[in-house]
């Protein structure tokens, strides 16, 4: 009868995009992972890793309010990095394991250096 | 076609599954958006600084540079910091006394408009053209989708037609 075959074509449809969600997402498994590696080799080749700064300019523009004191944290991979609930009050903590932690300010000067 | 008894009972459940789905597909998308941004961000701040460089003659002084992996911390100039360091400088603790903002390096990249503006969907002819030639040619698709604007919706690209 009628409800059955509504049914049936629902059914249908629902098992075929299930189906073609499914592929896509695959798909995008298997972009993420081709990426993520793109980038690490990207960022990890010595010459682009010589060239892959920014200048204390850079930064400035970045953050350009009269009143901004900005803060640049350099930590080795794998620091750990603790921020309490803002109700809490506001710390920040830093933890590293495989090397010291450098911490410096942006200087406002034009002198442009760190 | 043999239709089980229950078969508005298994509607049901491909209705959630294809939400689940659909779900993390698009969490995905985001994320793969991401990495292209950051791949487009990073190759155009290398080869930014290559120009510069090849300009000057010379790398810039290396006390008005910063490598990249790093994190920025803004706050306030009124805001007062207390910050103790441990003597190998492996840990710090740092106490503000008002709010403040964490950013990571691509932050400040996407600021930089190294991302050609496609964190934004906001993305110039030229800019996109530049962000194309960026990236490898199976994510062309990504960045033309990026460029017209943020996605709110789950959208496929070419390849996974039906059947």
């Amino acid at each position: 009868n009628r409800i059955d075959a509504n049914l049936v074509s629902r059914h249908k449809d629902l098992q075929r995009e299930v189906c073609d969600l499914t592929e896509a997402e695959e798909q995008l498994d298997e972009l993420i992972s081709k990426c993520t590696l793109q980038l690490r080799l990207l960022t990890e080749d010595p010459q682009n890793k010589k060239l892959g700064y920014v200048r204390c300019q850079d930064l400035r523009k970045s953050f350009d309010s009269p009143d901004q004191l900005v803060m640049v944290i350099r930590a080795p991979p794998e620091t750990q990095m603790q921020v309490t609930e803002p109700s809490e009050g506001y710390q920040v903590s830093l933890k590293s394991t495989q090397g010291p932690i450098d911490v410096f300010l942006c200087p406002e000067d034009s002198s442009g250096v760190c | 076609i043999g239709l089980p008894t229950n078969s508005a009972q298994e509607c049901q459940n491909l209705e959630v599954e294809r939400q689940r789905r659909l779900e993390r597909i698009k969490q995905k998308q985001s994320q793969l958006q991401e990495l292209i941004l950051q791949q487009i961000a990073f190759k155009n701040l290398v080869q930014r600084n290559r120009q510069t460089e090849q300009q000057a003659n010379r790398p810039p002084p290396s006390n008005s540079i910063i490598h990249l992996p790093f994190i920025i911390v803004n706050t306030s100039k009124k805001t007062v910091i207390d910050c103790s360091i441990s003597n190998d400088k492996f840990e710090y603790l740092f106490n503000f006394d008002s709010m403040f903002e964490i950013h990571d390096d691509i932050e400040v990249l996407k600021r930089m408009g190294m991302a050609c503006g496609l964190e934004v969907g906001k993305c110039s002819a030229e800019d996109l053209k530049v962000a194309r030639s960026l990236v490898p040619k199976a994510l062309e698709p990504y960045v033309i989708e990026m460029a017209k604007g943020p996605i709110s919706n789950v959208y496929i690209t070419g390849g996974s037609s039906a059947n």
